[in-house]
Protein backbone atom coordinates (compact mmCIF):
# COMPACT_ATOMS: atom_id res chain seq x y z
CA UNK A 1 0.00 0.00 0.00
CA UNK A 2 1.44 3.30 -0.96
CA UNK A 3 2.42 5.64 1.99
CA UNK A 4 0.24 8.75 1.91
CA UNK A 5 1.95 12.20 2.17
CA UNK A 6 0.89 12.51 5.78
CA UNK A 7 2.28 9.26 6.49
CA UNK A 8 5.61 10.02 4.35
CA UNK A 9 6.00 13.60 5.83
CA UNK A 10 5.66 12.32 9.68
CA UNK A 11 7.52 9.56 8.47
CA UNK A 12 10.65 11.76 7.53
CA UNK A 13 10.33 13.94 10.61
CA UNK A 14 10.66 10.64 12.78
CA UNK A 15 14.08 9.74 11.02
CA UNK A 16 15.72 13.44 10.96
CA UNK A 17 14.72 13.44 15.07
CA UNK A 18 16.29 10.19 15.05
CA UNK A 19 19.75 11.72 13.34
CA UNK A 20 19.36 14.47 15.78
CA UNK A 21 19.20 12.45 19.11
CA UNK A 22 21.83 10.03 17.40
CA UNK A 23 24.44 12.84 17.21
CA UNK A 24 23.45 14.86 20.30
CA UNK A 25 23.25 11.90 23.05
CA UNK A 26 26.59 9.87 21.91
CA UNK A 27 28.53 13.17 20.67
CA UNK A 28 26.89 15.90 22.81
CA UNK A 29 27.47 17.94 19.21
CA UNK A 30 24.13 18.83 17.53
CA UNK A 31 23.09 18.05 13.88
CA UNK A 32 22.23 20.71 12.02
CA UNK A 33 19.71 20.53 9.46
CA UNK A 34 19.86 22.18 6.25
CA UNK A 35 16.45 22.50 3.76
CA UNK A 36 14.91 18.73 3.16
CA UNK A 37 14.00 18.40 -0.51
CA UNK A 38 11.95 15.95 -2.32
CA UNK A 39 14.64 14.36 -5.03
CA UNK A 40 13.04 14.03 -8.74
CA UNK A 41 15.85 13.03 -11.37
CA UNK A 42 17.24 9.93 -11.36
CA UNK A 43 20.91 9.35 -9.40
CA UNK A 44 21.81 8.79 -5.84
CA UNK A 45 23.15 11.57 -3.58
CA UNK A 46 26.26 10.28 -2.27
CA UNK A 47 29.28 11.01 -0.39
CA UNK A 48 32.24 8.58 -0.02
CA UNK A 49 30.86 5.95 2.17
CA UNK A 50 26.84 5.09 2.79
CA UNK A 51 25.07 2.75 5.15
CA UNK A 52 21.83 1.91 3.57
CA UNK A 53 18.79 0.01 5.57
CA UNK A 54 15.83 -1.75 3.75
CA UNK A 55 12.71 -1.11 5.39
CA UNK A 56 9.61 -3.26 5.15
CA UNK A 57 6.40 -4.37 7.33
CA UNK A 58 4.36 -1.35 7.39
CA UNK A 59 6.20 1.09 5.02
CA UNK A 60 8.59 -0.08 2.32
CA UNK A 61 11.50 1.17 1.27
CA UNK A 62 15.13 2.30 2.49
CA UNK A 63 17.17 5.18 4.48
CA UNK A 64 20.78 5.69 3.65
CA UNK A 65 23.09 7.93 5.59
CA UNK A 66 25.71 9.07 3.42
CA UNK A 67 29.22 11.15 4.14
CA UNK A 68 32.42 11.43 3.52
CA UNK A 69 35.78 9.50 5.87
CA UNK A 70 36.61 12.42 7.86
CA UNK A 71 32.86 12.00 9.58
CA UNK A 72 33.41 8.91 10.32
CA UNK A 73 37.22 9.21 11.44
CA UNK A 74 36.12 12.28 13.98
CA UNK A 75 33.03 9.80 15.31
CA UNK A 76 35.36 6.44 15.86
CA UNK A 77 37.79 8.91 17.70
CA UNK A 78 35.03 9.87 19.58
CA UNK A 79 33.83 6.57 20.56
CA UNK A 80 37.05 4.82 20.36
CA UNK A 81 39.84 7.06 20.56
CA UNK A 82 41.56 5.49 17.34
CA UNK A 83 43.10 8.18 14.79
CA UNK A 84 43.51 6.52 11.69
CA UNK A 85 40.86 3.53 11.50
CA UNK A 86 40.95 1.18 8.73
CA UNK A 87 38.63 1.12 5.40
CA UNK A 88 36.67 -1.46 7.08
CA UNK A 89 35.74 0.33 10.31
CA UNK A 90 34.94 3.60 7.99
CA UNK A 91 32.08 0.75 6.42
CA UNK A 92 31.33 -0.52 9.88
CA UNK A 93 30.50 2.91 11.71
CA UNK A 94 28.48 4.07 8.14
CA UNK A 95 26.51 0.83 8.89
CA UNK A 96 26.03 1.07 12.28
CA UNK A 97 24.80 5.07 12.22
CA UNK A 98 22.05 4.02 10.04
CA UNK A 99 21.08 0.57 12.32
CA UNK A 100 20.76 3.06 14.84
CA UNK A 101 18.63 5.72 13.37
CA UNK A 102 16.11 3.47 11.36
CA UNK A 103 15.84 0.90 14.61
CA UNK A 104 14.74 3.99 16.65
CA UNK A 105 11.80 5.28 14.29
CA UNK A 106 10.20 1.68 15.42
CA UNK A 107 9.89 3.78 18.73
CA UNK A 108 7.42 5.47 17.19
CA UNK A 109 5.69 3.22 14.53
CA UNK A 110 6.13 -0.23 16.20
CA UNK A 111 7.63 -3.10 15.65
CA UNK A 112 5.56 -4.12 12.27
CA UNK A 113 8.31 -1.16 10.96
CA UNK A 114 10.81 -3.47 9.93
CA UNK A 115 14.98 -2.60 9.30
CA UNK A 116 16.86 -5.28 7.29
CA UNK A 117 20.80 -5.15 8.63
CA UNK A 118 22.87 -2.67 7.09
CA UNK A 119 24.09 -2.39 3.43
CA UNK A 120 27.12 -0.35 3.58
CA UNK A 121 29.31 0.50 0.19
CA UNK A 122 31.71 2.77 -0.56
CA UNK A 123 31.75 4.91 -3.45
CA UNK A 124 28.83 4.26 -5.97
CA UNK A 125 27.78 0.95 -6.05
CA UNK A 126 27.37 -1.40 -9.02
CA UNK A 127 24.14 -2.98 -8.22
CA UNK A 128 22.29 -0.91 -6.65
CA UNK A 129 18.63 -0.79 -7.61
CA UNK A 130 16.23 1.71 -6.23
CA UNK A 131 12.46 0.74 -6.77
CA UNK A 132 10.66 3.65 -9.10
CA UNK A 133 7.85 3.61 -6.97
CA UNK A 134 8.90 5.10 -3.84
CA UNK A 135 9.39 8.89 -3.39
CA UNK A 136 12.71 10.10 -2.37
CA UNK A 137 13.35 12.82 0.80
CA UNK A 138 16.78 13.98 1.03
CA UNK A 139 17.93 15.70 4.36
CA UNK A 140 21.22 17.20 4.41
CA UNK A 141 22.78 17.67 7.45
CA UNK A 142 26.00 19.60 9.00
CA UNK A 143 27.28 17.79 12.19
CA UNK A 144 30.74 18.85 13.04
CA UNK A 145 31.46 21.18 9.97
CA UNK A 146 30.78 17.44 8.09
CA UNK A 147 28.16 17.69 5.14
CA UNK A 148 26.15 14.10 5.16
CA UNK A 149 22.93 12.78 3.33
CA UNK A 150 19.72 11.05 5.17
CA UNK A 151 17.98 10.10 2.52
CA UNK A 152 14.52 8.22 2.67
CA UNK A 153 12.96 6.37 0.13
CA UNK A 154 9.16 4.91 0.73
CA UNK A 155 7.07 3.63 -1.52
CA UNK B 1 32.41 -11.66 36.02
CA UNK B 2 33.37 -12.96 32.54
CA UNK B 3 31.78 -11.36 29.56
CA UNK B 4 31.16 -12.10 26.24
CA UNK B 5 30.33 -9.42 23.47
CA UNK B 6 27.97 -9.78 20.46
CA UNK B 7 27.62 -7.61 17.88
CA UNK B 8 27.45 -7.38 14.26
CA UNK B 9 29.08 -4.11 14.69
CA UNK B 10 33.16 -4.13 15.27
CA UNK B 11 33.43 -0.65 16.26
CA UNK B 12 30.04 -0.93 18.50
CA UNK B 13 32.08 -4.09 20.04
CA UNK B 14 35.16 -2.01 20.81
CA UNK B 15 32.98 0.96 22.23
CA UNK B 16 31.61 -1.61 25.25
CA UNK B 17 34.79 -3.38 25.73
CA UNK B 18 36.47 0.52 26.18
CA UNK B 19 34.02 1.35 28.11
CA UNK B 20 33.91 -1.41 30.69
CA UNK B 21 37.76 -1.87 31.00
CA UNK B 22 37.53 -0.33 34.66
CA UNK B 23 34.62 -3.15 35.33
CA UNK B 24 36.45 -6.08 36.99
CA UNK B 25 35.47 -7.81 34.12
CA UNK B 26 37.51 -10.27 31.72
CA UNK B 27 36.14 -10.41 28.64
CA UNK B 28 36.33 -13.60 27.23
CA UNK B 29 34.98 -13.14 23.44
CA UNK B 30 33.31 -10.65 21.25
CA UNK B 31 30.71 -12.04 18.44
CA UNK B 32 29.77 -10.53 15.17
CA UNK B 33 26.91 -13.31 15.04
CA UNK B 34 24.47 -15.36 16.51
CA UNK B 35 25.84 -18.93 15.92
CA UNK B 36 29.45 -17.57 17.01
CA UNK B 37 28.05 -16.24 20.21
CA UNK B 38 26.26 -19.50 20.93
CA UNK B 39 29.32 -21.49 20.26
CA UNK B 40 31.10 -19.08 22.54
CA UNK B 41 28.76 -19.51 25.00
CA UNK B 42 29.56 -23.00 25.54
CA UNK B 43 33.11 -23.33 25.23
CA UNK B 44 33.12 -20.75 28.14
CA UNK B 45 29.94 -20.20 29.96
CA UNK B 46 30.39 -16.77 30.58
CA UNK B 47 28.27 -14.55 33.32
CA UNK B 48 27.52 -11.60 31.38
CA UNK B 49 26.39 -11.05 27.72
CA UNK B 50 25.43 -8.18 26.16
CA UNK B 51 23.73 -9.31 22.85
CA UNK B 52 22.53 -7.33 20.06
CA UNK B 53 19.31 -8.06 18.32
CA UNK B 54 20.08 -6.80 14.51
CA UNK B 55 22.52 -9.38 13.16
CA UNK B 56 23.25 -11.17 10.08
CA UNK B 57 22.14 -15.27 10.12
CA UNK B 58 20.57 -16.35 13.94
CA UNK B 59 19.14 -12.77 15.45
CA UNK B 60 19.76 -11.75 18.93
CA UNK B 61 16.24 -12.87 19.69
CA UNK B 62 17.09 -16.13 18.64
CA UNK B 63 20.12 -16.61 19.85
CA UNK B 64 18.93 -15.51 23.41
CA UNK B 65 16.39 -18.62 23.28
CA UNK B 66 19.37 -20.61 22.62
CA UNK B 67 21.70 -19.30 25.05
CA UNK B 68 18.85 -19.96 27.79
CA UNK B 69 18.77 -23.75 26.71
CA UNK B 70 22.13 -24.05 27.09
CA UNK B 71 23.08 -21.38 30.03
CA UNK B 72 20.37 -20.55 32.05
CA UNK B 73 21.99 -18.41 34.63
CA UNK B 74 23.53 -15.92 31.97
CA UNK B 75 22.73 -12.60 32.54
CA UNK B 76 21.85 -11.72 28.92
CA UNK B 77 21.84 -7.44 28.69
CA UNK B 78 19.91 -6.56 25.14
CA UNK B 79 21.62 -3.89 23.73
CA UNK B 80 20.02 -2.72 20.39
CA UNK B 81 18.81 0.18 18.38
CA UNK B 82 15.39 -1.64 18.12
CA UNK B 83 13.52 0.98 20.35
CA UNK B 84 9.65 -0.66 20.35
CA UNK B 85 8.42 -1.49 23.62
CA UNK B 86 7.14 -4.69 22.16
CA UNK B 87 10.75 -5.91 21.53
CA UNK B 88 11.82 -4.86 24.82
CA UNK B 89 9.23 -6.93 26.29
CA UNK B 90 9.78 -10.21 24.22
CA UNK B 91 13.31 -10.30 25.22
CA UNK B 92 12.77 -10.01 28.89
CA UNK B 93 10.06 -12.27 28.47
CA UNK B 94 12.72 -15.08 26.87
CA UNK B 95 14.93 -14.40 29.44
CA UNK B 96 17.27 -10.97 29.21
CA UNK B 97 18.33 -9.13 32.59
CA UNK B 98 18.62 -5.96 30.99
CA UNK B 99 18.00 -4.01 28.15
CA UNK B 100 19.30 -0.65 26.69
CA UNK B 101 18.55 1.42 23.64
CA UNK B 102 21.35 2.36 21.17
CA UNK B 103 22.93 4.88 20.84
CA UNK B 104 24.37 4.19 24.08
CA UNK B 105 27.34 6.31 25.55
CA UNK B 106 29.44 5.37 28.59
CA UNK B 107 27.11 6.54 31.23
CA UNK B 108 24.35 4.71 29.83
CA UNK B 109 26.64 1.52 29.91
CA UNK B 110 27.29 2.26 33.34
CA UNK B 111 24.09 2.64 34.80
CA UNK B 112 22.77 -0.83 33.01
CA UNK B 113 25.96 -2.42 34.29
CA UNK B 114 25.14 -1.00 37.98
CA UNK B 115 21.92 -1.98 37.42
CA UNK B 116 22.38 -5.41 35.69
CA UNK B 117 25.28 -6.38 38.75
CA UNK B 118 23.56 -5.30 41.49
CA UNK B 119 26.74 -2.97 41.97
CA UNK B 120 26.40 0.71 43.91
CA UNK B 121 26.67 3.69 42.21
CA UNK B 122 29.63 5.37 43.85
CA UNK B 123 31.69 2.08 44.45
CA UNK B 124 34.88 1.79 42.89
CA UNK B 125 35.19 0.65 39.03
CA UNK B 126 32.31 3.10 37.54
CA UNK B 127 32.96 4.57 34.20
Amino acid sequence: MKTSKAEFDATCNLFINSVNNYFRHLTEIDSELNVPYLKQSEGLMLKDYTGMIGISGNRKGFVYISANRDMYEDLIKIFIGIDDPSDEDILDMAGEISNVVAGNVRANLGANFMISVPVVFKGMPSQLKIPDDVSIYVVPIMWNNHEAFVVIGLQ
Amino acid sequence: MRLLIVDDSSIMRRIIEKNLKDYDIQIIGMAPDGQTALQLVKEHMPDVITLDITMPGMDGLACLDEIMAVHPKAKVMIITALSDKLTGLRALDKGARGFLYKPVNAVDLAKAFDRLLKRNENKQGRV
